[in-house]
């Protein structure tokens, strides 16, 4: 699994240098471009219409700035030096996302205009080596019932581009404004989204198309991600983590929209839902919103605490994928943990055992595992692994490579399981 | 010929229930969902607390409602459609109370639906999927209640209604049980087949529909001629106000945020010839008691503009 950084908000096209250098200093070695920083909705929505250049105190007269939006064909050129620095600072542009309409768009005659901008979006990624392109659907100037036929013709006509270079087309689920309120619109039902990325793979006879999945879509739309990302299950290859309040469009880390000590996003399903899918794509954090609220001078700080949180994410996700890895396994620790183990993952990867350096423990059975004293690790095969059910994590790791363990440790955790139960030890203590 | 219903909570009193039927029948209404539910509330339940309503035989609850019948009989409104007191099962509360529930409550709400001659009792599904890790366990669980009161329901010719719900996440209201049309569908089908009989039918609730962005045409163009009852209510997307429809907007252009066109398209392109029920008894606390009456006639108007739009569709 891969972690990215969303662009947005912190890299402008013009002067890249600052932005790519304060990702790569945050730790970040993977960004999503979003290439509307060259050509905005805003501008796609003014497009044909003059309009009074906005003027400054010191610059009352600004040059006219050409418009992607007028001429495609220079978006490349647009993000020339944003694609040298990223050669520079060693980022990789690992997915990127083609102009769009904004969601309440008035504009119903941009079609042709958003396919040259999505082919152009497809030129760039092959030059960048950028293996995903989220392309919106068409949403607007088609006729109530014809958003597939219209979409159809629009993603199947990027097929043949896509696959020359090398990159797959991701869908995305989309709001749909009505008057001020977010609706589920166009692939925001998970049968529609399957139903439309195996079509399109079918038709164009290659596995050309995937999908994106915006959990601040799922958010504002209110739906149960669990089940949104079983239902899509391996098309899914990149998710796009942030925040938002469920009622308004924001992009903000995760657990940061909270009310009264609880989130509001619900994170719990999300992550049921991909570590059950076997989720192993891109994690790309979008915290736009909060880029754009704080102090510059916050930012690095935001980055680097942005690329903790995904490391969170990427833990909590890759759970299950950990388990199987091992053909052999045993637990360190013998409390709520090791028994949320049991009861959640005990019958498809059953331990050998449990150990715990509470002495008066040794020699019990709890939860149909024999709790063992620690050195009776050291008669393990080499390639049998110890995944630590304790919030001790680093000590016990610590104590364990002392004792001269070589076997691989791993840190399980309960935080976000399959499931609950309700019956917690009481006598036990760490 | 689409009836126009309305909640009886905060309408009929039950030491004079023909008064409110009167005031139903002034306003214009045909019909009425009995609020059931208001005799054992959710809050209470919630709180592991319950009142002894429900501890009278079903003889003992016929007689208690005969005058509701009657006095709706007398004017000539039509029970159509009831709710039947929720939740059924409260997550880690006392063995006690949920047997409560299920062994008593519920075979007592079918009997006096029964009672009223009312051909649909909606039910709320079981709120689990947190807890049980997934949509389908906690749908197995909901499926067993139906299983309970089934056979009475083929007896007696009543469909029970699943109702598209709502849970909450840190306040912020997302979907819960029955939001997905698809598998509703399915699963209404399973359980008439499974009884040969129409046991198990759909009650869309538009105002939860909205709060978690459902598109409402497709939602009930899915679910078809399963859709049985209505629950009709207004809100801004964010709380469960049960408002009156029209009434919430978001932009300056002043239009309503909530999607009544495509419920409307909906509703008329699966010819629903049914009951349009308001569950609008909030707004009759919001207006002073003194508009109650003026109240009730401006939902009962609503009703019959939407009927008017719904035919005009079909």
């Amino acid at each position: 699994m891969n972690i990215l950084c969303a662009s947005s908000g912190l890299v402008w096209p013009k002067s890249p240098q600052k932005g790519i250098s304060g990702i790569r200093e945050g730790g970040f070695e993977d960004i999503l471009l979003d290439m509307s920083a060259c050509c905005s909705a805003e501008e796609l929505e003014h497009l044909g219409k003059e309009r009074e250049p906005s003027r400054g105190v010191l610059n009352p007269k600004p040059k006219a700035a050409m418009r992607i939006s007028e001429h495609p064909e220079e978006l490349c050129s647009c993000l020339k030096l944003l694609l040298e620095e990223c050669g520079k600072e060693a980022v990789r542009i690992t997915a990127a996302r083609a102009p769009y309409l904004s969601r309440n768009t008035k504009r119903e005659d941009l079609g042709e205009l958003l396919m040259r901008l999505a082919e152009e979006s497809i030129r760039v990624c092959g030059r960048a080596g950028c293996r995903y392109l989220i392309v919106k659907p068409l949403i607007s100037g088609i006729e109530p019932g014809g958003e597939w036929e219209a979409n159809r013709k629009y993603y199947l006509g990027l097929a043949h581009a896509a696959r020359r270079n090398n990159v797959m087309i991701l869908l995305e689920n989309q709001c749909r404004d009505k008057n001020g309120n977010p609706v589920r619109g166009i692939c925001s039902d998970a049968d529609e989204a399957v139903s439309w990325i195996d079509r399109l793979n079918e038709e164009s006879g290659h596995e050309s198309f995937g999908f994106c999945m915006d959990v601040g879509v799922c958010s504002l739309c209110g739906q149960d991600m669990r089940e949104f990302a079983l239902m899509l299950g391996h098309r899914i290859k990149a998710v796009i983590l942030r925040d938002c309040d469920g009622i308004h469009e924001n992009a903000m880390l995760p657990f940061t929209s909270i009310d009264r000590g609880q989130f509001r996003t619900d994170w719990l399903s999300l992550i049921r839902g991909l570590r059950e899918t076997g989720f192993d794509g891109s994690i790309i954090m979008d915290f736009s919103s909060m880029t754009a609220a704080f102090s510059q001078f916050l930012r690095p700080q935001l980055i680097q605490f942005a690329r903790g949180v995904a490391e969170f994410f990427k833990w909590q996700i890759s759970m299950k994928n950990v388990l199987k890895k091992y053909d052999k396994r045993v637990l360190f620790g013998a409390g709520n943990m090791c028994r949320n183990y049991m009861k959640c993952y005990g019958g498809e990867f059953p331990p050998l055992f449990t150990c715990d350096n509470n002495k008066a423990r040794w020699g019990e059975w709890f939860e149909g595992l024999e709790v063992k004293p620690p050195e009776a690790l050291k008669e393990l095969a080499p390639d049998c692994a110890i995944f630590i059910c304790n919030v001790y994590y680093r000590e016990i790791e610590q104590q364990l490579r002392k004792m001269g363990l070589v076997n691989p440790i791993e840190y399980f955790n309960d935080e976000y399981m399959p499931s609950y139960y309700w019956d917690r030890l009481e006598y036990w203590e760490a | 010929m689409i009836g126009i219903g309305v909640q009886t909570q905060n309408v009929i009193n039950d030491n004079y229930p023909e008064e409110g039927f009167v005031m139903l029948k002034r306003a214009g209404f045909t019909c009425a969902d009995f609020s059931l539910n208001r005799y054992l509330l959710n809050s209470s339940l919630y709180r592991s607390e319950r009142n002894d309503f429900f501890d009278k035989s079903v003889q003992e609850l016929e007689h208690f409602f005969a005058p509701h019948k009657q006095g709706a009989r007398a004017v000539g409104i039509t029970i159509n459609q009831m709710h039947m007191p929720y939740p059924v099962f409260v997550p880690g509360a006392d063995r006690e109370i949920n047997a409560y529930l299920w062994n008593q409550v519920a075979p007592k709400s079918m009997a006096v639906c029964a009672f009223f001659d009312c051909p649909y009792m909606v039910i709320h599904g079981f709120k689990l999927a947190r807890y049980l890790g997934s949509e389908e366990l906690e749908w197995q669980e909901t499926k067993k209640f139906i299983d309970s009161v089934a056979p009475f329901a083929k007896e007696t010719g009543i469909t029970i209604c699943i109702e598209n719900l709502y849970d909450s996440v840190g306040g912020h209201l997302v979907e819960g049980p029955c939001c997905n049309a698809k598998k509703a569908a399915d699963r209404i089908d399973y359980f008439n087949d499974k009884y040969g009989a129409e046991v198990l039918g759909f009650c869309f609730d538009v105002g939860h529909a909205n709060i978690v962005g459902i598109d409402f045409e497709k939602f009930i163009t899915t679910l078809g001629s399963r859709i049985k009852v209505l629950h009709i209510h207004d809100n801004d997307g964010v709380s469960d106000l049960h408002q009156l429809p029209f009434t919430f907007t978001k932009t300056r252009e002043n239009i309503s945020s909530t999607d009544w066109d495509g419920f409307i398209r909906g509703l008329g392109c699966i010819h629903f010839d049914k009951v349009l029920s308001f569950e609008t008894a909030p707004v009759l606390t919001a207006f002073p008691e003194a508009m109650r009456q003026d109240a009730l006639g401006f939902i009962a108007n609503i009703g019959s503009y939407l009927a008017g739009e719904i035919q005009s569709r079909l």
